[in-house]
């Protein structure tokens, strides 16, 4: 069977640790649309407490009357200041439920939980970045946690698709993050309009762009589940190494304790062993990719 | 502990005693076969009840509870569950109360369950030697379940006129000196619970072509059999078989709201991996969309996954799942079938 | 919306025993409330006044004649949510079963030498004439599943109309499958939320919600010829409620 790694491990935020199931309220203090179907909300935490999440760990979000959504933490934190930020997109009834509230109404939480990136180990590597569409929400929290300690990494290589370019995600950040001489940004998309002059195809057509020394380089990625064969496949093909691969992995994280039952892979509870798991944990659980 | 002898007569008592201060639930008859059920009367005991429908598991994991109430004004304001009775589950059998020992170390260990364990912590479990099998479908002596050195308050053994009582716990102790009016167990009622146990070994029969202890590596091998596409055909993925299991224990969240669109609840209900819509997510992936898969990922739970993190087996020999699918998926056909095609490859 | 806030709703009727509006009654009688939440502008079976400016309709019945269809239509134009109420609406229900015989003989059948006079073609779901949003399935619809409905259409949410089959609630409510009776059943491929009430009381599932979104349908059939049925009473069965959906499915294969 396979063995998972255990990382640091946060604490659950203390209002819950009592009863696990009961979230805690906090306010919306700003949301930002961001495409047709994606809006940031940023929430602050009463008291002015900090969340305390690692990048890649996810929140249980209420919206009472409607239910709980697992959302990831799309923030680093290293700019959490009593704040952090979820990308959400509007795609079952929480979601859709989330995008009607404004500023100022709050919602209901848990977490953080799951075992987020072992950062700490990335450190004087060389990090490629692969986000597929919605899959840059995680990886921004990883990436400006990065980015703020900049000068304990090596290279940072994002190579970020999405299905058009409407469906770009942060694209200030993307932007900024272009402009910079200690970042190589390479973004694409499947299908482009008039405004397009980029690269046009999967996320996996970017990566002819990019060399890279495969012994020092960790592989990031997130995506939709078709996404992540395909990048696997390239990050080999790079020659970097099964345990130098990181996946977040998206799964049916319903009570983010696991108890549940619905986000399990095999034996494995993504909610509590991943959701962000090395490949060379997760390439002998059949159901995993 | 120590052992106890009640006649059948203080025994009726006792429950009438009990049921003054507890919710008291055992076996009684239901349209033809037995349920566990709040009893209002020690008559409406079958404590010679073959098996229920569904596993005593629905007083401690309710098949619906109320995690906690809200109001949706301001965002919401949250309000404790109600508190569960003091409880006393009788006629509890030992493969059932195998899979509670489960359930308790599931919902105690790693992030505590605080609804599950205040219930469990409120609870006395009167369990009772079985002397028969249930029926063909029962399986519990291969199984390791066909008794229990632990996990109850008192356990009773029926040696006809009377029952022997073993104290398991304190708390047992003192229910028992409490409300039952017992008298200590003598060499000769030591002697007649001895006969009637070594009677009752050879009327169960072992099912297994193997030992239990092969179990989670037949079921490891057998990751890749072509079994399981063959039960993926027949599978009505009806979730039958989960929902009468002592052991599962998985369960889905969802919000209610009265029709003032103010008061409301979060409930928690058993959820089934063997539904289309379990490992579904919101996009519309579902990550186990195979009935195959899921009946897989079923037995590998029962028989390796979960006694693999929680040191039981998820399998406790019961047979409820056998009697209740429609289309004969059993325990013992597949562990016995995945058994046979290693032997005939090896 | 009303001037109160309240959202408008309007009940119609097409080819039906209107059994679904009663059970609406029905509810109502259970949940007054309800007319706290919504303002009923249109329901012939149970008031007499008639609003035109309805925002959620609730549409029993199948539509079982060309001049239906302009109806229907109206409501579509009007309404922001159509839902289907029960069998007739959702499925055609046990109206379709005309459709297994000759049209003419079927209104010779009903109507004797006065046939010609009346207006008939093949029974169809509503969902055949105008795009539905929702479907609250049944044969009546179950009362305590149109409240759920009623107030999930309120906070925005999709009904919770579930999509698992009968079995699950028949198993929880401690019921004697139908099959450990000797009896046949279609609860293993039907959609739930009626809390089992057929097998509660002691008869077998005859599907009338319609089947789940993932049925194992040949599994099912090896289980009622395994139970003795012959071919013709598998198919009797199996089409009771869902013989407009059989004949499109078999129609598409060609």
């Amino acid at each position: 069977m396979v063995a998972i790694a255990s990382y640091p491990q946060t604490q659950l935020y203390p209002d819950i640790a009592k009863d696990i199931y009961l979230p805690f309220l906090a306010e919306i203090v700003e949301i930002r649309p961001m495409t047709a179907l994606e809006k940031v909300f940023t929430i602050e935490l009463p008291k002015g407490m900090s969340l305390g999440h690692r990048p890649g760990q996810f929140m249980e979000v209420s919206v009472f009357g409607v239910g709980e959504a697992p959302i990831s933490i799309s923030s680093s934190p290293s700019r959490s200041n009593g704040t952090f930020e979820l990308c959400v997109r509007k795609v079952g009834d929480v979601t859709t439920a989330l995008h009607s509230l404004k500023p100022g109404d709050k919602v209901g939480l848990r977490g953080p939980f799951g075992r987020g990136f072992p950062y700490e180990n990335f450190r004087g590597k060389d990090l490629l970045f692969v986000p597929g569409g919605l899959g840059l929400a995680p990886l921004r929290s990883l990436i400006n946690q990065v980015l703020d300690e900049r000068a304990h990494y090596g290279r940072v290589i994002i190579l970020y698709g999405a299905r058009n370019p409407g469906e770009l995600l942060f694209k200030e950040e993307l932007k900024a993050w272009g402009e910079r001489d200690d970042v190589e940004l390479y973004v694409t998309v499947d299908r482009a309009d008039e405004t397009w002059t980029g690269n046009v195809g999967v996320v996996t057509t970017l990566f002819k762009y990019i060399s890279i020394y495969p012994r020092n380089t960790v592989g990031i990625t997130c995506g939709p589940p078709v996404m992540y064969r395909f990048v696997l496949m390239e990050f080999f093909a790079k020659g970097i190494s099964e345990g130098n691969i990181y996946l977040s992995l998206e799964r049916r994280m319903k009570c983010g304790v696991g108890k549940c039952g619905h986000c399990q892979i095999n034996n494995v509870y993504a909610c509590q062993s991943g959701p962000v798991f090395s490949y060379r944990e997760i390439k002998g659980l059949e159901e995993a990719l | 502990m120590s052992l106890a002898i009640l006649s059948k007569p203080a025994f009726r008592d006792f429950v009438a005693r009990l049921l003054a201060d507890y919710r008291v639930a055992g076996p009684v008859a239901h349209n033809g076969s037995f349920i566990f059920d709040e009893i209002r009367d020690p008559s409406e005991l079958h404590m010679d009840y073959p098996t229920t429908l569904l596993p005593p598991k629905k007083f401690l994991l309710p098949i619906r509870e109320v995690l906690f109430r809200f109001k949706r004004q301001d965002g919401g304001v949250l309000q404790a569950p109600p508190e569960t009775p003091p409880t006393v589950l009788l006629g509890v059998h030992t493969c059932d109360l195998h899979a509670i020992q489960l359930l308790d170390t599931v919902f105690s260990s790693g992030h505590y369950d605080i609804h599950y364990v205040n219930r469990r912590k409120k609870t006395l479990i009167v369990s009772i030697e079985c002397l028969g099998p249930c029926d063909e479908h029962s399986f519990c002596k291969s199984m390791g379940t066909l008794t229990a050195d632990e996990g109850y308050d008192l356990h009773l053994t029926d040696l006809g006129d009377q029952y022997a009582v073993d104290v398991g716990t304190q708390a047992g102790k003192e229910l028992l000196e409490k409300y039952a009016s017992a008298k200590p167990a003598d060499k000769e009622d030591v002697q007649r619970l001895n006969a009637v146990i070594s009677a009752k070994w050879p009327r169960f029969s072992y099912r297994l072509d193997f030992d239990v202890s092969e179990l989670p590596s037949v079921l490891e091998l057998g990751m890749k059999s072509p079994l399981w596409e063959e039960l993926g055909q027949r599978c009505l993925a009806c979730a039958a078989c989960t929902n009468v299991c002592p052991t599962c224990f998985c369960f889905d969240v969802k919000d209610e709201v009265e029709l003032n669109l103010v008061d409301g609840q979060r409930v928690r209900q058993w959820d089934s991996c063997q539904l289309d819509e379990f490992a579904t997510v919101a996009g519309g992936h579902n990550f186990r969309a195979s009935r195959a898969l899921r009946q897989r990922h079923r037995f590998m739970r029962k028989g390796k996954y979960i006694l693999d993190a929680h040191k039981h087996l998820g399998c406790v020999g019961c047979g409820r799942c056998a009697r209740a699918c429609i289309v004969d998926i059993t325990p013992v056909g597949v562990f016995n079938e995945l058994y046979r095609q290693q032997q005939a490859g090896s | 919306m009303s001037a109160n806030g309240k959202p408008k709703i309007a009940f119609f009727d097409f080819t039906s025993c209107e059994g679904c509006q009663l059970t609406v009654i029905d509810s109502l009688q259970d949940h007054p409330e309800l007319l706290n939440a919504v303002e009923i502008v249109q329901f012939r079976e149970a008031m007499s006044e008639k609003g035109e400016d309805y925002q959620i309709a609730f549409i029993e019945g199948s539509c079982t004649r060309q001049s239906d269809e302009a109806r229907l239509k109206a409501i579509r134009e009007q309404a922001d949510i159509v839902v289907a109420l029960g069998a007739c609406a959702h499925l055609a229900g046990v109206n379709a079963l005309k459709s297994l015989h000759p049209l003419e003989e079927v209104r010779k059948y009903v109507y004797g030498d006065k046939w010609d006079w009346y207006e008939t073609y093949d029974a169809r779901p509503i969902e055949a004439v105008i795009p539905v949003d929702f479907a609250i399935p049944g044969c009546p619809i179950d009362r305590n599943e149109f409240i759920a409905v009623v107030k999930a259409l309120l906070l925005g949410k999709k009904p919770p109309i579930p999509d698992y089959p009968v079995c699950v609630e028949c198993r929880l409510k401690e019921n004697i499958c139908m099959y450990t009776k000797g009896k046949v059943c279609l609860g293993p491929v039907t959609r739930a939320g009626c809390g089992a009430i057929c097998p509660t009381y002691g008869s077998s599932c005859e599907a009338c919600r319609g089947f789940i979104s993932n049925p194992n349908q040949d599994s099912i059939k090896d289980v009622l010829a395994e139970a003795g049925l012959s071919v013709e009473e598998i198919i009797n069965i199996y089409t009771m409620f869902t013989t407009y959906q059989v004949r499109e499915k078999l129609l598409q294969k060609g």
